[in-house]
């Protein structure tokens, strides 16, 4: 039988037709966008420089990852036109904490108003709104204004750092806000201490834990998926520590192995917006789970040996990635040197002429901006999204990843909250 | 960690709370995480209640929304519009038209659904906002203009909106501009409150991005001497705002976002094309002239001498 849903409660919304047999298991999944706004083609023969305040809007929850994507491509632009350019560690850290707080916001929010809401919802309950949730994102958000003046749609950092000039108050004020969060994510988040928490995903015992993290684990026991929702195991990185695992083999990824395949979108007599994302012509995991595994991360690697790459690990490598994120934000404002510049003014833009790239680990996984600029102008702009990677549509014999996840689930409802598992944004996806 | 709101207040009465749309058309879903930005959402969720929002629980999905277009009391709109964009499979025509109708009040909710906005720009002729479409007041809400209320800004601020809400809920008049957008929020300029105004004053330039002094308004770009906006009186996510960071004002909250060139000043003869608002640029020269042959000292060198 085939069924077509929509899904909800993402970023936008997403479509997925699926093949079921007599029991109502899932044998296929096509999944598909439907929404497409043109982003590329509204940078094109801009200013190179415009691309940092258009870029952004993208996504309303990722907009930050794509703002540092085009200034570092930018900035490699620069480089390929012959052009020295560099930034301060100073620039560089700050540009690394307002990043890692786009990242934990949108976890705890895909934790609160997705994971915990749907499967709360398939249990049969109601849940309500997640205000402590909304405080906690707030705040770190709030983090992230201190340095980036807003979030969403901060365009403070330019080829060459960043506009602001922060001062002690400034980092004084983050410190203060990070703690609070921290202490959010281990009281109401695990409800345990990170170190315990280490030692229950040593111990296996990530259900024990009494916290929010704890309830979503319990609540997707009770429907049967934590071991479900396994994929190809293959995984990679494009951003920082680039690197690919396939087949459990480790090599340094390779920008060059990146393609894309529009086969399957409208343009080309196919169902959806969206353009599969391919690595050496394979489908790969992108995202925390892949950062995880690429970083060795301790505890989410003994889960990956137990559990290979199922709905368990995945979800707890986003949640594990929250505690690795607030110590490298804690690491860096206390390391924070505030003598260094903000800002070194490279030359014109309108003496570049070149080629760029600028990759960015965003929440959902690799993201990518590549543009050629003409004199300054935007000639060609290319994205790649984090979700094209992990949202791609493939054959029954070669099914995407999401779609290889929710192959074999015992009904549709169980498909799409598998589906969720990967974090799903339609605007990136389509943008 | 618990939100101050969460505080219980003993109520003498509970009135009956207000019902709330939120209905996206071509977005980035940028105003929706600007609006869960706000820190005060429990007071607020205590007068209102959502029939649809896109992230937050609510009695109504997209799906279930469209089969019986029910009656609200708020629709806030996010987006750009487009006669035959769809959400679960209704035109957007036939979508925000009955939705509208059915509403007693309309927000366009950020400067897309206000002025088309960004996503304008892919196809200019068939998107726009939901009562302007730029400056041009033809949008499809047109001849119900008085129940629109806009909130312009890439995004706009919760607290914007959260004011709309309590004004909406109080049974108060909401001043509004030519562009209904209300006067106490939009009768600022993004230049009052700015942390450089003494630069401006004193004509003090700014020669690089990155560093606490100067003004950036003759050189970077900054188009907050005449943009709408309360930016630097209510500041973003309480903290701070694009000036406040180092960045120009990119005038996300007028009709002509986005201009192009942004973060440059388009200059004509050496001063800046475009003037502070409502000042002649004879008035302005003769100032600007007066107060450039000063050279202040104290506004020339560094506002913190050794930042180490």
């Amino acid at each position: 039988m085939i069924t077509h849903e929509l899904i909800e409660r993402i970023e936008g919304e997403a479509v997925l037709d699926f093949k079921t047999d007599k029991s109502g298991a899932v044998q296929d999944a096509e999944i598909r966008f439907l929404h497409f706004r043109g982003m590329e083609a509204i940078l094109e023969g801009r200013n190179a420089l415009d691309a940092l305040v258009i870029a952004p809007r993208v996504c309303g929850i990722c907009g930050h990852s794509h703002l540092i994507a085009a200034a570092r491509m930018i900035e490699n632009a620069y480089i390929d036109a012959g052009f020295s350019l560099s930034i301060t560690p100073k620039a560089h850290s700050i540009r690394e904490i307002t990043l890692s707080c786009e990242l934990i916001q949108n976890h705890i929010k895909w934790l609160y108003l997705v994971m915990l809401h749907e499967s709360g919802k398939l249990l049969g309950e109601e849940p309500s709104v997640a205000l402590k949730a909304l405080y906690a994102s707030s705040k770190i958000n709030q983090l992230c204004a201190l340095f980036s003046g807003q979030w969403p749609h901060s365009s403070y950092a330019l080829p060459g750092g960043v506009t602001c000039d922060p001062t002690h108050i400034e980092v004084m004020q983050a410190l203060k806000i990070l703690s609070e969060v921290e202490r959010f994510i281990e009281d109401e988040v695990l409800g345990c201490s990170a170190e315990a928490f280490g030692n229950h995903m040593s111990n296996d015992s990530l259900l024990l834990l009494e916290g929010d993290f704890g309830k979503l684990l319990r609540q997707m026991d009770r429907l049967g998926l934590l071991d479900a929702g396994k994929s190809h195991g293959r995984f990679l990185v494009l951003g920082d520590n680039a690197e690919s695992i396939a087949n459990g083999v480790r090599s340094i990824a390779d920008i060059a192995l990146v393609s894309e395949d529009s086969s399957q979108t409208f343009a080309e007599g196919g169902n959806t917006y969206a353009k599969n994302a391919l690595y050496n012509g394979d489908f790969y995991e992108s995202g925390p789970l892949a950062r995880a595994l690429v970083s060795k991360r301790e505890g989410i690697s003994v889960m990956h040996q137990r559990h290979s790459d199922s709905a368990l690990t995945r979800i707890t490598a986003r949640i594990d990635e929250i505690l690795t994120l607030t110590a490298h934000v804690r690491q860096l404002l206390t390391t924070l040197d505030l003598s260094h510049p903000s800002f070194i003014t490279p030359s014109a833009i309108e003496s570049i002429s070149g080629s760029g790239v600028g990759i960015v680990e965003a929440p959902r996984g690799s993201l990518i901006h590549r543009a050629r600029i003409e004199k300054g102008r935007i000639a060609s702009y290319s994205i790649i999204t984090p979700t094209q990677w992990n949202l791609g549509n493939g054959t029954m014999t070669n099914p995407g990843t999401a779609q290889k996840a929710m192959i074999g689930a015992e009904s549709t409802a169980k498909a799409s909250l598998l589906f969720r598992t990967f974090d799903v944004c339609s605007v990136c996806t389509t943008h | 960690m618990n939100p101050p709101s969460l505080k219980i207040s003993i109520m003498p009465s509970k009135p009956a709370k207000l019902k709330v749309i939120w209905l996206q058309g071509i977005t980035c879903n940028g105003n929706t995480h600007s609006f869960l930005n706000d820190l005060s959402l429990g007071s607020l969720l205590e007068s209102v209640e959502f029939i649809h929002h896109p992230l937050l629980p609510c009695s109504k999905t997209l799906q279930e929304l469209v089969k019986k277009l029910p009656k609200s009391d708020i629709l806030i709109f996010e987006g750009a519009y487009k006669a035959d964009f769809e959400r679960a499979g209704m035109a957007m025509k036939e979508l925000l038209m009955t939705l509208a109708s059915r509403s007693k009040h309309i927000i366009a909710m950020g400067s897309c659904a206000s002025f088309g906005g960004i996503f304008k720009e892919a196809d200019s002729d068939h998107i726009s906002g939901i009562l302007f479409d730029k400056e041009k007041e033809s949008g499809p809400l047109r001849e119900i203009r008085e129940k629109v209320i806009t909130l312009s800004g890439c995004p706009a601020h919760p607290k914007w909106l959260s004011f709309v809400i309590d004004m909406i809920c109080q049974g108060k008049t909401i001043l509004v501009d030519e562009f209904r957008r209300p006067k106490e929020l939009y009768g600022y300029l993004v230049h009052n409150g700015c942390l450089r105004n003494e630069y401006f004053e004193w004509k003090v330039d700014c020669d690089t991005f990155g560093t606490k002094e100067g003004c950036l308004f003759y050189d970077q770009g900054c188009q907050g001497p005449f943009t709408h906006g309360s930016c630097n009186k209510i500041l973003w996510n309480d903290v701070s705002s694009k000036t406040r960071s180092g960045t120009p004002c990119v005038g996300c909250t007028e009709p002509s976002f986005p201009k192009r060139e942004l973060f440059t000043t388009k200059t004509y003869m050496s001063i800046p094309a475009e003037m502070p608002l409502g000042i002649p640029k004879r008035s302005y020269l003769a100032l600007a002239g007066a107060a450039k042959s000063f050279h202040i000292k104290r506004l020339e060198g560094k506002l913190i001498d050794d930042n180490a």
